[in-house]
């Protein structure tokens, strides 16, 4: 096991690389995930979740959990079933996931029941539900991780959020290698509270439907030994605050490939012939949510290592009410 | 790096931080009968904010303890990089519960606390809610060091807030064999833990700009350490428990021995109170002996996402004023707990230098941190 580095300071500089990711989003192509996905990969339902986790241990998972565990499963390239032993590093491996409404429909049904009847309707099969970090705990338990276990509940900026957390636990000597997750259901209680957004975050083109989604990106220092030549390496990131203008959101003389928030493709122009530079996720899947920047980011990692000659991205996710978070990407060479 | 505290402020059912530290030192506790349908819910106490029962509770304690915070370091947040780290274990859940059953207005990003940190804090440069159950502040308060000694931020409130739910009093009334009355940490006699209501603020500083503006030092973070025991959904886990807390101490680069005051997380349960006293006899050693251990949970109740912070401030609190609490609903302690030096009956005098603060969590999620007197 490497010793921590018990540095007085934290080093920004430290370049933190995606060495592997997965998107699973039922029903999608890959164009709709901005090439994260393979055509003919099973992303499979909720429901049908068995087919990549096995049998066990899915009883009372809601549909974000179990999709959660899917990407996760998948980004770490394990066949189907429950892992049989321990996972290399997972002593060392954090999880960060970025979900805001994975438990809102038990706690909002478990509420509706407790008022028409009492508490003996509760199953404790659902207790641990109740909790808004289950999807975090319950991938800790399921692969073994024992690192930090952090629950990323903070709206529509939640993604990127949680990727930019991941690369500082990774300077801070916190873990060797984080698996950072967003996931969101598509249930109507999660539908009907998403309704309920300020049309001011989607001016023009009202509120989209949710969609039920997850991804998951394994982040590792680029001196890490699973680090490879070519693997995308993220920027600079920072937020921006509610009001602030598109072009403080998208930079006006980037020309690389640029993941934007619902809506703001149009104010991009886009390069002759180049219909795929700017890619707006919400537009092609719907609503994402707290899951957009980890699919953002899994997206911009296979179009930066897929060859086609694209060394530079960048992601925004956001909306005008909540802000803006924003990181940028690049094909690494790593130059330490 | 070694963050100074600059300013801390908390809400509890016992008033404001320092109201709630008096309270504490005479012994007071802050159960009354829950203002629900106990019936519904199967839970008949609780330490709850009564007098304030609108809606967005924990929005508008949390908004009010970071004004708070911010006001006793004396910083200017116009010409200061403030990022807000807040932990919570249920959100705004109470009030999306109402939405759902009673058709309460609710709006999504209500769910998380961005909007009400920046409606004291304007210019905060980050607001981030984790929602890491019973660790949560805890995690925050990590989180929130690592941004300072990475220069992301010039100060970073850490902060923990929570109101109860419905949905999490009733998992509570169907899990609990008898229904409790009070917290009483450790004990023989215990009977359950009781959820508790309230928020808390700590800012953080790089201790050269308290140097710099002739600010006080209150007090030194010297480390937390962050684990998962990966282990059960709701149960504590001894080994996991174990190895946050040396994972704090070697961060902080402390051994046992040093500590002489432990702001336990007793939540007065059969799951976490033996498996707590087993790490500490374990981690400690011989040494466990030499260090006061004490708890809240039996006066101000279970307060979840905000506990860590709580007790933090409440060690912070002892440091200063040289009084150690008592573990308030302690008379016999459990046989695990026999060689822990538990402060029983009264508050104690006493000169603690060095605390350590524990928290555990639904899920496995497990904060241990240090901090000690201004040297």
């Amino acid at each position: 096991m490497t010793p921590y580095p018990l540095s007085d300071s934290i080093d920004q500089s430290t370049p933190i690389a995606v060495l592997s990711y997965a998107v699973h989003v039922p029903g999608a192509d890959s164009w709709a995930t901005g090439g994260a996905a393979i055509d003919g990969e099973p992303m499979c339902s909720a429901e049908e979740a068995q087919s990549v986790l096995g049998r066990k241990g899915l009883l009372f998972k809601e549909p974000a959990t179990r999709l959660a565990m899917c990407a996760v499963q998948r980004a770490l390239g394990l066949p189907p079933g429950r892992p049989a032993g321990p996972l290399p590093l997972a002593d060392r491996t954090a999880v960060i996931v970025s979900s805001n409404l994975g438990n809102l429909q038990t706690v909002c049904s478990i509420a509706a029941a407790v008022r028409v009847s009492d508490f003996h309707v509760v199953s404790p099969l659902e207790t641990p539900n109740a909790s808004s970090n289950v999807i975090a705990s319950t991938i800790a338990i399921r692969f073994g991780f024992t690192g930090p276990n952090i629950m990323l509940c903070n709206g529509a900026t939640s993604g990127l959020d949680a990727v930019r957390l991941g690369a500082r636990l990774l300077r801070a000597g916190r873990a060797e290698r984080v698996v950072v997750v967003g996931a969101e259901p598509e249930d109507e209680v999660a539908q009907a509270l998403a309704k309920s957004r300020d049309p001011r975050t989607s001016p023009d083109r009202g509120v989209p439907a949710l969609r039920a989604a997850a991804s998951c990106v394994v982040l590792g220092r680029a001196d890490s030994p699973a680090f490879a030549e070519g693997t995308a390496l993220l920027g600079a990131g920072g937020v921006l605050p509610p009001g602030s203008a598109v072009d403080q959101i998208l930079p006006t003389d980037f020309r690389g490939l640029m993941f934007v928030p619902y809506g703001l493709s149009p104010r991009v122009p886009a390069a002759d012939g180049d219909q795929d530079r700017v890619v707006d996720l919400t537009e092609r899947l719907g609503e994402t949510y707290g899951a957009l920047g980890v699919l953002q980011v899994a997206a911009a990692a296979a179009r930066l290592t897929s060859g086609e000659g694209t060394d530079q991205a960048y992601a925004a996710c956001g909306d005008a009410i909540e802000g803006y978070a924003w990181l940028s990407l690049h094909a690494g060479t790593v130059t330490t | 790096m070694i963050p100074a505290i600059s300013g801390f402020e908390a809400l509890t059912c016992l008033g404001d931080a320092e109201q709630t530290f008096q309270a504490l030192c005479r012994g007071e506790s802050g159960v009354s009968p829950l203002q629900r349908d106990t019936e519904q819910l199967g839970v008949d106490y609780a330490y709850e904010i009564t007098a304030d029962f609108q809606g967005r509770r924990a929005s508008r304690w949390l908004a009010r303890v970071v004004q708070g915070a911010v006001k006793a370091a004396g910083i200017d947040p116009a010409a200061t990089r403030v990022a807000v780290v807040v932990g919570t274990g249920l959100r705004e859940l109470p009030d999306a519960e109402w939405w759902w059953v009673d058709g309460d207005s609710m709006n999504l990003p209500d769910l998380h606390f961005g909007a009400a940190v920046r409606s004291v804090l304007p210019e905060a440069i980050e607001v981030l809610t984790i929602s890491n159950a019973c660790a949560a502040s805890g995690y925050a308060l990590a989180l929130g060091a690592d941004m300072l000694a990475a220069g992301e931020a010039d100060a970073v409130v850490v902060a923990g807030c929570d109101s109860v739910t419905d949905s999490m009093l009733a998992v509570m009334g169907r899990g609990s064999p008898v229904r409790s009355t009070s917290v009483r940490p450790f004990d023989t006699q215990r009977e359950g833990v009781l959820l508790g209501e309230g928020a808390v603020a700590v800012v953080l500083e790089p201790q050269e700009r308290l140097a710099r503006d002739g600010r006080p030092v209150l007090a030194l973070l010297h480390g937390v350490g962050l684990t998962c025991d990966a282990f059960h959904e709701t149960a504590p886990h001894p080994p996991g428990i174990a190895q946050c807390m040396r994972e704090a101490h070697q961060r902080a680069g402390i051994s046992p021995a040093e500590i002489d005051l432990v702001l336990a997380h007793g939540t007065g349960t059969a799951l976490n109170d033996p498996a707590e006293a087993d790490a500490l006899a374990e981690v400690f050693g011989p040494a466990i002996g030499q260090a006061l251990v004490t708890g809240i949970k039996g006066a101000i109740g279970h307060t979840s996402g905000g506990a860590a912070l709580m007790a933090l401030v409440v060690a912070v609190q002892a440091i200063r004023d040289g009084i150690v609490p008592a573990v308030l609903g302690l008379a016999e302690p459990i046989p695990e707990a026999g060689p822990l030096g538990l402060v029983c009956g009264a508050a104690v005098e006493s000169r603690p230098q060095l605390a350590q603060v524990d928290a555990f969590g639904f899920g496995g999620v497990n904060v241990v941190a240090l901090v000690g007197a201004a040297s």
